[in-house]
């Protein structure tokens, strides 16, 4: 059971592993988790590598701790309103706060608060004003009196304090609860599951005065409901604005150079001897293959039309980045003995001459590969193997949605002779991952 | 665990809660941070403020695209091996010549290899307990440096060149580290793997209201709110390289030297424009949108 968080993290397309529990366990006995709120706070620094992971982190965790799973598009908010577990937990709420009378939307910021709220959120509320400047200071005060020298202490004591158990029993609980939602079994037993420890660390500490929603809870939930960032960026949506960033920055992993230096024995030895036997040491940069780009971009035809802005952008992009290694040259639908260097295809260059470059060049391909059946002839066909069988490493990037590549019978053609690629983030980073491999060997 | 206390800013710092939380969780965990961000967020900040603060030892690796783990570990001089074995020969002759003057090797011995190590700032701070080691801007080291250090990052171990010590820390004593990045190109995963990682979200007014005070505690609030105001709307332009905290910082301590009229009116002018935009184009583009109506601009900067 245990182990299948890192499976469900999976789902969503993040990086877990056992690493991440055996972490996780770690975090747990050096005191890190305390509240439910805590274990999104370390999953996250554990399991988020870059922005875009954020989105589906929060649903994979909603969907592994809370049993809430949000569907395409739905808003996380909704997605608790017509959860179970949202249901039963409004139950208890009322019942520990009848006095509470908002309605159900502000309830479901509460309950994300709830779920948030971390021990960092219960110290600095602790530590705060937030207490004596409350709303409600004849309820509170009370409470006040109560609390002992250690105040702080003493309040994660009354939430749920997870720190003297283990890993296990936790997941194990939080489990039970997502069962229970399941079974609908729930009887006159507490939602929370048993022991009367809630997952959620806060109904007892609620009570006595707590309120998240100052400067702690309250912010996460506004920033898990309300930022963009939290939610996922699709990946193989076609390349636009926003994700060409992504794309470029898998490109950018074909880079392979280093720049270390190294004795230069030769030399040394040489000038040592002009020197009269004393031998000063001369050094030499390592040089490696750098990377090399040649671009072949469809940019004629109808059929490409819709994607130049994309292509563009792309290009623009891909251009700063390999200002210096960087060839371009134009074609229109395919081509047959010449391409072109520029963009109105003006200026001609052979077949040939375009074969004559290194072939250590990564070649990307960019075009649609529709086009009638007759222009793309055995000349063509010739053309495009000569290219492929001289640059090992080329791909084929396709603007056109992957499902329609199998009803065009000049793409299917092209496909037999590059690997293709859809024009997605995606397909790009599967591209350079593919010319790595053949590097490689 | 020595310095794992939770550690939320300075009189100077605003350190954003979760930047926070993750700093203390990495520290706790005796794992590396890594931070990435939109450039100019206080990324590399953090790192400074705390060792300031706290009064540690700070260890700065500033990566390039010519860094190598050797800079960064340490090196092993070859040059001046080469010169004091070169000094011994010499010294030899002039003695068998009679000569009393000898060249000195500076009290290193060849015989001790030791003696040619040029520790770098890991080196450095893996030996001196509870410093904190910052790497910064890793993104623009070459692409197999990451994957050089995590053999150090995961087993916090060096092994110098050819003299073949080793320099080990403990949990307890390891230094905080802390790596930023700005994203310019994607990390290993491997190397992710061993980090807790923070993304540094652009801050929202608020926060940025409070960063502003700790900057410039006597600046006017309205001065403050109107470059906010503007700050904010260039942002919201979609400018190719939109200004962030350290502009509008540069922009207002420029505004510091004029009373508050003044620097109101230059403000709604965009004088001193040259501290946020950064880019040609972004100037064009600014000028077509704000001269455009500049009457109402102002109107709308300068209100609160």
């Amino acid at each position: 059971m245990l182990a299948s968080l890192p499976e469900k993290f999976r789902e969503y397309g993040l990086p877990a592993d056992v690493r991440t529990l055996l972490l996780l366990r770690k975090s747990m006995d050096r005191g890190l988790i305390k509240t439910l709120g805590d274990v999104y706070l370390v999953l996250k620094g554990i399991v988020v590598k870059e922005p875009r992971h954020m989105g589906p982190y929060t649903q994979a965790y909603y969907d592994y701790f809370l049993n809430i799973k949000l569907k395409p598009g739905e808003s996380l908010e909704s997605a608790i309103l017509r959860s179970e577990t949202f249901k039963k937990w409004v139950e208890d709420y009322k019942k520990d706060n009848p006095e509470d009378e908002r309605d159900l939307l502000d309830l479901v910021e509460e309950f994300i608060n709830h779920v948030h709220l971390t021990s960092y959120d219960i110290k600095e509320i602790l530590n705060g004003k937030d207490i004596i400047d409350g709303d409600d200071p004849n309820k509170e005060d009370k409470d006040w009196d109560d609390l002992s020298s250690t105040p702080e202490r003493k309040n994660i004591d009354r939430m749920a304090d997870y720190s003297e158990m283990d890993l296990e029993e936790l997941l194990e609980r939080m489990k039970q609860i997502a069962e229970k939602q399941k079974g609908k079994h729930s009887g006159g037993d507490r939602w929370i599951g048993t022991g009367g420890v809630s997952p959620f660390g806060h109904s007892g500490a609620a009570k006595g005065g707590i309120r998240t929603g100052g400067k702690g809870g309250g912010k996460m939930a506004r920033q898990v409901m309300g930022n963009g960032n939290f939610y996922p960026v699709d990946r193989d949506s076609i390349i636009n604005d926003n994700n060409v960033d992504a794309a470029l920055a898998s490109l950018k992993g074909i880079v392979e150079e280093t720049a270390q230096t190294k004795l230069d024995v030769d030399k040394t030895i040489k000038n040592g001897l002009k020197q009269g036997g004393i031998f000063l040491p001369e050094m030499e940069d390592i040089k490696d293959k750098k990377l090399q780009v040649i671009l072949l971009i469809d940019n004629g035809g109808f059929s490409m039309m819709p994607y130049v802005r994309m292509v563009q952008d792309l290009f623009k992009k891909m251009k700063t980045r390999f200002a210096h290694d960087m060839k371009v040259y134009y074609f229109h639908n395919t081509i047959y003995s010449y391409v072109y260097t520029d963009a109105p295809r003006t200026k001609k260059v052979t077949i040939d001459k375009l074969l004559t470059n290194d072939p250590n060049y990564r070649v990307f391909i960019i075009g649609d590969a529709s086009m009638a059946p007759y222009e793309l002839n055995q000349d063509s066909v010739i053309n495009w193997g000569r290219i492929a069988e001289k640059f090992k490493k080329a791909a084929w990037l396709n603007p056109e949605p992957q499902k329609y590549w199998h009803y065009t019978m000049t793409t299917q053609a092209l496909g037999r002779i590059f690997p293709m690629y859809p024009l997605t983030p995606r397909g790009i980073e599967k591209s350079v991952q593919e010319m790595n491999k053949k590097m490689d060997k | 665990m020595a310095k794992t206390q939770h550690w939320t800013g300075s009189k100077k710092y605003v350190c954003d809660p979760n930047l926070a939380q993750s700093f203390h969780m990495a520290r706790v965990l005796g794992m590396p941070l890594l931070i990435e961000g939109e450039p100019g967020t206080g990324k590399t900040e953090l790192a400074i403020q705390y060792a300031t603060d706290q009064k540690l030892d700070m260890f700065t690796y500033p990566v390039g695209s010519k860094s190598n783990v050797e800079q960064f570990v340490a090196k092993f001089d070859h040059v001046k091996y080469l010169r004091d074995s070169q000094i011994e020969v010499l010294n030899t002759q002039r003695d068998e010549k009679g000569l009393d003057s000898k060249l000195s090797t500076g009290g290193r011995s060849t015989e001790k290899l030791g003696d040619y190590i040029i520790k770098g700032p890991a080196a450095q701070a893996f030996s001196s307990p509870n410093s904190v080691l910052l790497i910064d801007e890793i993104d623009k080291a070459p692409r197999e440096f990451p994957n050089d250090l995590l053999y150090a990052l995961s087993h916090r171990k060096f092994i110098m060149p050819e003299s073949g010590d080793v320099i080990e820390v403990s949990e307890e004593n390891m230094p905080a580290i802390i790596i930023t990045s700005n994203r310019e190109q994607e990390l290993p995963t491997a190397f992710k793997g061993r980090c807790i990682y923070h993304y540094i979200h652009f801050p929202e007014q608020d926060t940025m209201r409070e960063i502003i005070l700790k900057h410039h505690p006597k600046m006017e609030k309205q001065v403050t709110q109107a470059a906010m105001n503007i700050f904010y709307h260039l942002r919201d332009l979609g400018l190719e390289r939109a200004p962030t905290t350290r502009e509008i910082l540069n922009w207002l301590k420029y505004m510091k030297q004029f009373a508050t009229k003044e620097a109101l009116a230059k403000m709604g002018d965009l004088d001193g424009i040259g501290a946020l935009i950064k880019t040609q184009t972004d100037l064009e583009k600014i000028q077509r949108h704000i001269l455009r109506n500049p009457e109402d601009f102002k109107k709308r900067s300068l209100s609160n």
